[in-house]
């Protein structure tokens, strides 16, 4: 949790992180203006609704290099959209499963749900998505080597 | 009255009046904003963290206040103060003067050049003299208008002229001008909105607190000073002797409020409680080890508001510690530290050492806008607040002229920005067939086609203040910005948002002859559409910009570890340039609006907000689940100021029903809701379809009744246990057996601040108090007991408990772990409660008891608030768009909030907070059309199958099957731009504008390239 | 006396030119015997005399109804991209079809690709056919010549030799998995339902892979997928790929490296499948279509699995059920988000 303790040199992962405007972008907002600090491994990529990501998406985030992928949304019943995060709740269930099986480690691919509230929640999911990664080590499947 | 003018004078420029200029300026009224300063933004600009959120209080109110800056409806007059007023609502008169600035706001560039060389140091009061500033100053700076002022009372060369004058020689603007004279206007305007605010309370005279004479004891503005990161400490938290760093803190609660003994205000502070408490967990955060021992002094916790007791709860659990007990001296000790002399709960003397003192100051009105006020002929009240009645809570004395904020009674943000909506309304019902007459319409400049150029993309990094510099290095980030293929133009700004910056990068949109822009600052959620219009003025789309967020989601939550931090903002922006690259401008659509409103909920706030609507001549369908109107204010007896509620009522009911505009519905629900703002298509129980641009829900809330469990007292059990409406009820019949009565015993707190309903009721103290003088008044020998957790008789309404006490009503405190026993004892009622105190059980033998119980959301507003999209809280309360800043607004564009399902409230309050939804509705009605949704899907009819898979997964039916084509087809007025069809479609061939899939996969890539 | 096959052969053939001849179809899909043993290829029978050309046995296997709308088109009249459809009913096809073609044919009528109302469906309870590839193993990938098939046996024969081997042995795995034989929707049957099969192991194929570790299944699946030459194949021969532009040949966004490298290829696969969840019906044509052997089937399998497990549907199995992945229950399983899984953890 407290990166000050992290050594100079080590490795740091890197995460892309789907987040939804409405709730989980703002949940990430939040624990910025709480101050909670969390690893300076995610990057952040604003999508209108968790139900925007698609497999490809997460794929793609892969196979450019990411050592992790999270995507988050409001929790079911919030989303801004009605229905965006059931969908991809479905989605995602089917996928993560389907990668677990071709041999993606389970903990690169995470979901979550996260509120405009919840800063502290999203904290915490940045945490622990970076501590899961970093026992992984870098993945390498989907990279291509050059 | 002839037809009255289509302007409003705002007097104040602090949040209120802000928020009061900005809703009539959008809604069809000129607006003359007077501030007496040299920049708007009131005290809220001063203040370092808002509560209960701790958002920063100057980021969320930046936008706001450039918002109104920019505002051409809105005619902003700094360094002015009233000089006279007369004539009659509709037409008034106003006489202003305008101060010299000696600075001429269009040469200004806020460079920073003349403070530089000013050789006059003086005390600067934004700081409240804990630092100094030039003559010639910023009064903050992210101020609005940003441009610097010459204070006349310093100035060297205005002093003796031809002395000095280094401003005007070292100005690359040439903007100092010397011979700047005052001016003054004569302005006619149709009505008057007073939002004057506050001062704090100076403790000088109170000389047991030691303020002034010993160095460390400090009031709390002095305090959200020191803490604020633009205060005189750079947001190190140092104490004034020594500028160490202070390790034991104190909090005096009530310093100059509930205190009638030293001749300061008897009135409740109400904000002082919670602002202690959140700078007691803001402290913490500060401080370099986190191990600041907080102790906060007090008489009753007052967190009486929406997230209020959770946060205390927090602040209980982190640590910091809250003492009940009155300080009666704070004396030196070693060093520079402070020794605190406090009396405890058992009447104990006992000492606690401090290295600084935060005194908790009230809030009260100042002397000089008493003067005026008084020059304007507005009544005041004993407590020296503009009066005003809980039916009518937003009007003064006089007609036509309204007030909002803390000048009619000390109040936070939120309420003082749901008072300047509904001060707001009471001027468009007032001025509404003026609507319109005196407006500007904003012209953009035609916008460059860009769809040949090859990308120019401009890159802004900010500063923040220290926000983001402290953190990340900014330079090094504006440096790597240079380096990104196709950025042209790259810079690093103090405070991006500020207006001269603002102007600046519209300049140099133009003369770089950008075509996109990268903000790398705070958070897109609420400064994008900020800079967003600042490239519609340079004459390119809006769409073709992107933020980076190097604030919130980077040095804000990297805050020990700068290298990674900077790394992380580099790759951010990297990210938002490679998105941007693939924008493209896109329409800006609008959806006409149907100018008629649903209001959900016949109670007071329902029905006030219909009204409010229909006088301004929007026709309103008033739908009631029950069979008559009137709610839950059926069952009020009268408000705290002794008004009875049922005649008003009724008075109420006569006009919803008198009025023609208003169509009431009794015995009906809604059944189902689509649309979106301005063109909403409801379903009623009755079958009937209903459209209408706007809907206000006000479905109020329930009170709790403790048949079973822990909070039963034997309610439902013994006939002499009521709760606080059933009582009520009994005073509204008149009941003479209450006369007759020997004891009544009142329980607090029962069903709130308890572990199934976290959060207090708010409205319980009051009207328990309320009703124990009534019981006097009927029978003054009635023996009255109040068993209490904490009395919250928040702002006026603390006379009450004063008066209560002086009728020798008996105040015994308990707790969660002291509650008190009901039993029944030969017939009649027992109570022993432990009175902390005498440290002993008492037992009572009430024949009344009377339960105060908690407001409770109804079960079925989770239901309806589906309907509307709306959230709601942990606690089943309906949650607004912004618990500071927009409060009625919900954060779908056209519904809007009122009353107790909002959160337990006061019927002014209620009242308030109706009109002031009735304000907001009235933004969009008052317009032929509203924008839409740009941002949509669009489907490449090569690419698409016809699957009808997006068709399935629209949760807006704004995707359908072309029946010619057989492919798909999007209805761009219904479109949200949500991309679930994106995600959904295998084949690519349906695409979000701006959103695509080749764009979020080109900042995925740009995210993981290595450099 | 007869076998079953040859019986079915007789009373398709017999339907299939009443259909012509009435002109209630305007062709019949079924197959033909080609050049080479134990490869049928698809066949449209356009005159009654066409349907005497018409054959069935256990070598079936490549899905009707990828065919299908290609066949319906060619009997619309040609239009540009805006005219309205013309009135009127258009000309109907006939086609055969078991228990997995005729849920694809499900699917399709749900993705609009194929209209039910123009569609004369013969359904045939299937036996299962049979896997070319496991018949040439069998006999250690000697040249055959001719294949006679009785109901339980086939006697493969080629240049001095000749072998009877059980039916049931060489089976396609999908089918030996398979619990729906029958066809979900038909205008006509050609012998009896068999009703469905209890079959409490079909998943067992996925389940071996499952019980690995995440290492061996990375191992598994890229040696499995190893000899692929992106020929395609499979895609083709799948009744659920029908986009204009597959995302493998997108460039603009180029979803997947067009290379045989073996990241490409992998991602390849797993789009492919992925782009299958929900929808396939194990019919095994991608398997069978295969011209490297590899059995990419198991892929699907295991959404389909997940699909079953996770939301109770089967694709195909009622024009009335939506499709898995665009419905939703509001209490959908979820343990697999990180935040409901935390919270568990805390109790």
């Amino acid at each position: 949790m407290n990166e000050t303790e992290r050594k100079q040199g080590e490795w740091e992962p890197k995460i892309i992180a789907f987040l939804c405007n409405w709730c989980s972008y703002a949940g990430a907002d939040l624990a910025g203006v709480s101050r909670y600090q969390y690893p300076p491994s995610l990057r952040i990529v604003r999508v209108p609704c968790s139900g925007r990501v698609s497999a490809n998406m997460i794929l793609d985030a892969l196979r450019s290099g990411a050592d992790g992928v999270l995507v988050s949304g409001c929790h079911p019943g919030d989303c801004h959209y009605i229905s965006g995060n059931y969908y991809a709740r479905r989605r995602f269930a089917i996928l993560k499963r389907f990668l677990e099986f071709v041999g993606i480690e389970s903990d690169r691919v995470n979901f979550s749900w996260i509120s405009a509230s919840e800063g502290e929640q999203f904290a915490q999911v940045a945490t622990e998505v970076t501590e899961r990664v970093k026992r992984l080590g870098p993945a390498r499947h989907l990279v291509k080597e050059f | 009255m002839t037809t009255p003018r289509g302007s409003v004078l705002v007097v104040g420029g602090g949040i209120a009046g802000v928020q009061a200029a900005l809703d009539l300026a959008d809604s069809g009224f000129y607006v003359h904003l007077v501030e007496r300063s040299s920049a708007i933004g009131g005290s809220m600009s001063q203040l370092d963290k808002t509560f209960p959120t701790n958002d920063c209080s100057a980021c969320i109110l930046s936008p706001k206040l450039v918002e109104c800056g920019r505002h051409l409806n809105i005619n902003l007059l700094t360094l002015s103060e009233i000089l006279s007023l007369s004539g009659e609502p509709g037409s008034f008169k106003v006489k202003i003067r305008q101060n010299p600035r000696y600075v001429d706001v269009e040469k200004c560039i806020a460079c920073g050049s003349c403070a530089e060389k000013c050789p006059k140091k003086v005390p600067d009061e934004f700081d409240l003299g804990l630092d100094t500033r030039k003559a010639i100053y910023l009064r903050y700076p992210q101020a609005v208008p940003l441009k610097y002022a010459i204070d006349p009372e310093h100035c060297i060369y205005l002093k003796k002229p031809g002395r000095c004058g280094f401003c005007e020689k070292v100005c690359p603007a040439g903007a100092i001008n010397f011979k700047d004279t005052p001016k003054e206007y004569e302005l006619e305007v149709g009505s008057v909105i007073l939002a004057l605010g506050f001062r704090p309370y100076s403790p000088e005279s109170l000389d047991f607190t030691g303020y002034k004479r010993l160095k460390n004891v400090v009031t709390s503005m002095e305090f959200e000073r020191v803490l604020s990161p633009s205060g005189p400490c750079m947001g190190h938290m140092e104490r004034p002797s020594d500028h160490q760093e202070p390790k034991r803190i104190a909090w005096l609660q009530c310093i100059g409020s509930r205190d009638i003994n030293r001749a300061c205000h008897g009135y409740c502070s109400s904000i002082c409680c919670m602002q202690a408490i959140k700078q007691a967990v803001i402290s913490r955060e500060h401080s370099a080890s986190g191990d600041v021992d907080a102790t906060i002094f007090y008489m009753d916790m007052r967190t009486y508001g929406k997230g209020f007791e959770a946060y205390y709860e927090r602040a209980k659990a982190e640590g910091i510690r809250f003492k009940r007990a009155r300080v009666h001296t704070v004396c030196p000790a070693t060093g520079d530290n402070l020794r605190v002399r406090y009396a405890d709960e058992e009447g104990k003397i006992r000492e606690d050492e401090f290295d600084l003192v935060v005194l908790s100051v009230g809030l009260e009105t100042d002397p000089q806008v008493m003067r005026l006020l008084h020059d304007m002929g507005i009544e005041v009240d004993a407590d020296s607040f503009a009066e005003t009645t809980c039916f009518r809570p937003v009007e003064t004395s006089k007609k036509g002229i309204y007030v909002c904020g803390a000048l009619a009674e000390p109040k936070d943000i939120p309420q003082s920005v749901v008072e300047a909506s509904a001060a707001a309304l009471e001027a468009e019902r007032l001025l509404h067939v003026s609507r319109w007459t005196e407006t500007k319409k904003k012209e953009f400049p035609p916008e460059r086609d860009v769809h040949a150029e090859p990308p120019r993309i401009g890159v802004f990094v900010c500063s923040c203040g220290i926000n983001i510099a402290s953190v990340v290095d900014v330079q090094a980030v504006t440096d790597y910005a240079w380096t990104l293929p196709g950025v042209v133009f790259a810079q690093n700004n103090l405070f991006t948002c500020s207006q001269d910056t603002i102007n600046q990068m519209a300049e140099t949109i133009k003369k770089e002859r950008l075509n996109r822009v990268v903000v790398a600052s705070c958070t897109p959620r609420t400064h994008e559409a900020l800079f967003q219009e600042t490239l519609r003025e340079a004459g390119i789309n809006k769409y073709l910009f992107e933020m980076a967020n190097i604030r919130d989601q980077d040095s804000w939550v990297h805050q020990h570890d700068p290298e990674a931090a900077t790394q992380k903002a580099k790759d951010l922006v990297r990210m938002a340039v490679a998105k941007v690259r693939g924008d493209e401008p896109l329409p800006y659509n609008s959806v006409p609006v149907t100018k008629s409103a649903l209001v959900i909920g016949a109670g007071i706030a329902g029905m006030t907000a219909a009204l409010s609507l229909a006088d301004q001549g929007f026709p309103v369908t008033l739908i009631e689940r029950k069979d008559r109107l009137g709610g839950h204010g059926r069952k009020f007896f009268r408000t705290w100021q002794g008004q009875q509620v049922q005649p008003y009522l009724d008075e109420l009911v006569q006009m919803v029903e008198a009025n023609d505009k208003i169509n009431v519905r009794v015995k009906t629900t809604i059944e189902e809701v689509s649309g979106s703002v301005g063109q909403f298509k409801t379903k009623l129980s009755d079958g009937t379809e209903l459209e209408h641009g706007v809907a206000i829900v006000a479905v109020g809330a329930e009170s709790y009744k403790p048949r079973e469990g822990k909070w039963n007292y034997l309610y439902g059990k013994n006939p002499n246990v009521h709760t606080l409406l059933e009582l009520d009820q009994r005073f509204i019949e008149d009941d003479q057996g209450l006369s007759g009565l020997n004891q009544a015993v009142f329980i607090h707190c029962v069903g709130s601040r308890v572990p199934e309903r976290p959060y207090c009721s708010r409205v319980c103290c009051t009207h328990a108090i309320d009703q124990a003088l009534h019981l006097k008044d009927l029978n003054p020998d009635m023996d009255i007991f109040m068993i209490y957790r904490d009395i919250r008789t928040y702002g006026k309404r603390e006379h009450l408990y004063q008066k209560a006490r002086a009728k020798g009503i008996i105040f015994i405190r308990y707790d969660l772990e002291n509650l008190p026993r009901v039993s029944e004892d030969s017939g009649g009622l027992k109570l022993e409660v432990r009175d902390p105190i005498v440290g002993a059980d008492i037992t009572l033998h009430p024949d009344l008891l009377v339960l105060a119980s908690a407001v409770r959301p109804r079960d079925d507003v989770g239901e309806l608030s589906k309907l509307f999209k709306c959230a709601m809280t942990s606690e089943g309360f309906l949650l607004e768009a912004h618990m500071k800043l927009r409060p009625v607004d919900f954060a779908t564009d056209g519904v809007y909030l009122a009353g107790l399902c909002h959160y337990p409230k006061p019927v002014e309050e209620t009242i308030s907070q109706a009109k002031a939804a009735a304000s907001r509705a009235g933004l969009v009605l008052s317009r032929d059309a509203v924008p839409a949704e740009s941002i949509t899907a669009q489907v490449n009819l090569q690419k698409c199958t016809g699957c009808s898979v997006c068709t399935q997964v629209c949760a807006y039916h704004a995707v359908n099957m072309d029946p010619n084509t057989g492919k798909a087809v999007v209805d761009t007025g219904l479109c949200k731009g949500c991309g679930a069809c994106v995600a959904g479609c295998r084949s690519d061939a349906i695409t979000l504008k701006n959103i695509g899939n080749e764009q979020l996969m080109a900042a995925v890539e740009a995210a993981m390239e290595d450099f | 006396m007869s076998t079953m096959n040859e019986k079915i052969t007789e009373e398709l053939r017999q339907k299939a030119r009443q259909l012509l001849e009435s002109g209630r179809v305007a062709a019949f899909l079924g197959y033909a015997s080609g050049s080479v043993p134990m490869v049928m290829r698809p066949f449209v029978a356009r005159t009654p005399e066409d349907a005497d050309r018409l054959e069935w046995n256990s070598f079936c296997v490549l899905n009707l109804a990828n065919y299908l709308p290609a066949l319906l088109k060619s009997f619309e009249p040609p239009r540009r991209p805006n005219e309205p459809p013309p009135q009127g009913p258009l000309p109907k096809v006939g086609v055969v079809a078991t228990g997995c073609w005729s849920r694809n044919m499900v699917v399709q009528i749900q993705e609009n690709q194929v209209e039910r109302e123009r569609l004369v469906i013969i359904g045939i309870s299937s036996r299962g056919m049979v896997d070319r590839k496991k018949v040439q193993a069998l006999i250690a990938h000697r040249d055959v010549t001719a294949v006679k098939e009785g109901d339980n046996t086939l006697v493969v024969a080629g240049p001095g030799f000749e072998e009877e081997i059980n039916r049931w042995d060489v089976v396609r795995d999908n089918c030996k998995s398979c619990v729906h034989p029958d066809p979900v929707i038909f205008d006509d049957m050609i012998g009896e339902l068999k009703g469905e099969r209890d079959l409490p192991d079909r998943f067992s194929q996925v389940e071996e892979i499952e019980a690995l570790s995440a290492q061996e299944r990375w191992k598994w699946f890229t040696s499995e997928i190893q000899s692929c030459i992106r020929c395609y194949a499979c895609r083709n021969a799948c009744p659920l790929c029908y986009c204009p532009t597959c995302f493998v040949d997108d460039s603009r966004p180029q979803w997947v490296g067009k290379s045989i490298d073996s990241v490409d290829t992998a991602i390849f696969h797993i789009l492919r499948a992925y782009h299958c969840a929900g929808r396939c019906t194990d019919c095994g044509s991608c398997e069978s279509a295969c011209p490297m052997g590899i059995r990419m089937r198991i892929l699907t399998k295991k959404l389909q699995k997940d699909v079953l497990q996770l939301y109770g549907i089967e694709a195909g199995m009622s024009v009335q059920e939506p499709l898995p992945l665009t419905t939703y229950k509001k209490d959908d399983p979820q343990d697999f988000i990180l935040t409901e899984s935390l919270k568990g953890e805390k109790k």
